[in-house]
């Protein structure tokens, strides 16, 4: 299979499931998809041999985008599923559920942003300090620390362990 | 760091992300240049590639020689740990002729490098690039025909091909799966393209095929250097950046072959100086994952070879993983018990078998 064979069958099997399709440049193609396909279009492309590199999510004011990166190893093109996630609930369903090397990415991605995958088989906390307080999410563009602003005001809310940490730094 | 990142110019990202981890510390902004000229639709000028595949080779040949010894070490082995790690000081000398520094090189920018490699000092390192050939070999050969080495690595922490695509491992881990995949040949950046060379892949799956693939991957990276400095000898001296005007607004995707793996950029820019967002996906992160179904069913002493032989490296995986591995395991099993384990097999065996340590001579 080539490239263009690959995207041409993209297009056609998930024809009703994709919003856009973008050819960036030959490697890189981003498909837009409503929440309710993100399982779907994800389970077809691990299915045709794609390698989930990774997921991210950045943070849009009125949702949370969720990015798939699914490499195609053999026909050098990274292919990326592009799903929101609507504030204030932010909730995707999970991808986990298919296989589970999207498993520590999406735990992940609630601990930092604050998306609430749905059906996850395992979503503790993966990186977070225990102590870290609920619905704190760092990498949210609200999330100001206080060594980020460097107006030297305390911003709400207050992040836990981190604030110890950066006083020490600075004594 | 991923935090951090949008508070920092595009020309200041690559010195943070150097810091990820101190061993892979050219691969991650070797990813971001990739992620950043995706971004801008530039590319670096010929000389500069070719410096960025050398200053990867030469830490993929002291990270796998860094591994070796923490595998000998773990084993019980600490002849193999002495002599790898012995072995690996030439490299670094040579990384700091390279590039001025035994570690954080500090050379990749967006659409190039920040120094280049004077044209008289080329045949000085194309000499000590070929000089680390024999004590390599030397390695090899030792730790091959060790029959007590065999033991304890053959048939040992499987992680069968299946699995290696389920749960999307990365660079040697996956390609000692029977998973082919190396970014460098999939989606040739820097100077891979242009060069002849392998990608090493077994097929047995277990721990002694990863340190298969790890030991002959080094001999791959020395063939990368020297063509590389070969062909870089004819290209011009000092073009070796390529400024962009301007970072527009967009996204872009960048990804490298680290020793451990593929690390994974994405970066989204909103056509100021500083980016929106700053991903970072670093190999251990996928790679560990998989420790599951490679240590369930296996003894305890084995587990420790069997995390360590898929090279995890902590700072890649955010300091999260110290304290969730060893509460998998047993609870109160520290990493102490788990060497003591894994050394008290290895003697084992050797009595049963009558061998002493393996003897290398230099």
């Amino acid at each position: 299979m080539k490239r263009k064979e690959l995207i041409a069958l993209l297009k056609k099997e998930l024809a009703d499931k994709l919003a856009d399709v973008w050819e960036r440049n030959p490697k890189r193609v981003y498909l837009s998809v409503e929440p309710e396909h993100s399982v779907e279009v994800n389970r077809y492309l691990f299915e045709h041999g794609g390698r989930l590199a990774t997921a991210s999510g950045v943070d849009c004011r009125d949702w949370i985008e969720v990015l798939y990166h699914y490499c195609f190893d053999p026909l050098n093109v990274t292919v990326t599923v592009r799903a929101k996630a609507y504030k204030p609930e932010c909730v995707l369903d999970s991808v986990a559920q298919v296989f589970p090397g999207a498993s520590f990415i999406e735990r992940e991605m609630n601990d930092l942003l604050g998306v609430t995958f749905r059906n996850h088989p395992d979503p503790r906390r993966l990186i977070l300090a225990d102590d870290w307080p609920e619905g704190v999410y760092p990498l949210r563009r609200d999330y100001h620390h206080e060594t980020h602003t460097n107006t030297g005001r305390a911003v709400s809310p207050d992040p836990g362990r981190a604030r110890v940490l950066s006083a020490l730094r600075r004594g | 760091m991923e935090k951090r990142c949008e508070t920092l110019t595009y020309d200041q990202i690559p010195f943070l992300l150097a810091r990820v981890c101190g061993i892979c510390s050219a691969s991650h902004p070797m990813a971001c240049a990739n992620a950043l000229e995706d971004l801008c639709g530039i590319e670096a000028p010929p000389r500069a590639q070719y410096i960025r595949s050398i200053i990867c080779e030469l830490e993929r040949l002291h990270s796998h020689m860094l591994w070796a010894g923490l595998a000998g070490h773990f084993i019980g082995y600490n002849t193999v740990f002495m002599w790898a790690w012995r072995y690996r000081e030439p490299i670094l000398d040579l990384c700091e002729k390279v590039t001025g520094n035994r570690n954080h090189y500090e050379n990749f920018k967006l659409g190039g490098c920040r120094r280049d490699i004077p044209q008289d000092a080329i045949p000085e390192i194309l000499e000590a690039a070929n000089d680390l050939e024999k004590p390599l070999t030397m390695l090899f050969n030792a730790v091959q025909d060790d029959p007590v080495l065999a033991l304890r690595t053959k048939g040992i922490g499987i992680l069968t091909e299946e699995n290696a695509r389920a749960y999307c491992v990365a660079g040697p881990t996956a390609r000692h799966s029977n998973v082919p995949i190396d970014v460098r040949r999939d989606e040739p950046y820097a100077a891979y393209g242009w060069v002849d060379w392998d990608v090493i892949s077994m097929d047995t799956c277990d721990v002694f095929a990863q340190v298969a693939v790890r030991l002959l991957e080094c001999f791959e990276a020395i063939k990368i250097i020297r063509q590389c400095l070969q062909k870089m000898e004819k290209t011009e001296p000092g073009v070796i950046d390529n400024e962009p005007r301007a970072i527009p607004e967009g996204e872009g995707i960048g990804h490298a072959e680290a020793p451990r793996g593929e690390t994974f950029h994405y970066v989204r820019s909103d056509g100021t100086n500083y980016p929106l967002r700053y991903k970072v996906r670093a190999p251990t992160f996928v790679n560990l994952p998989s420790f599951k179904p490679q240590v369930v069913g296996g003894e305890l002493a084995d587990a420790m070879l069997t995390v360590a032989a898929m090279d995890p490296c902590y700072s890649c995986t955010e300091r999260m993983a110290v304290v969730d591995r060893q509460r998998n395991i047993e609870g109160f099993l520290t990493m102490k018990d788990l060497l003591k384990l894994s050394h008290d097999k290895t003697a084992r065996l050797m009595k049963l078998h009558n061998v002493r340590s393996p003897e290398l001579q230099g």
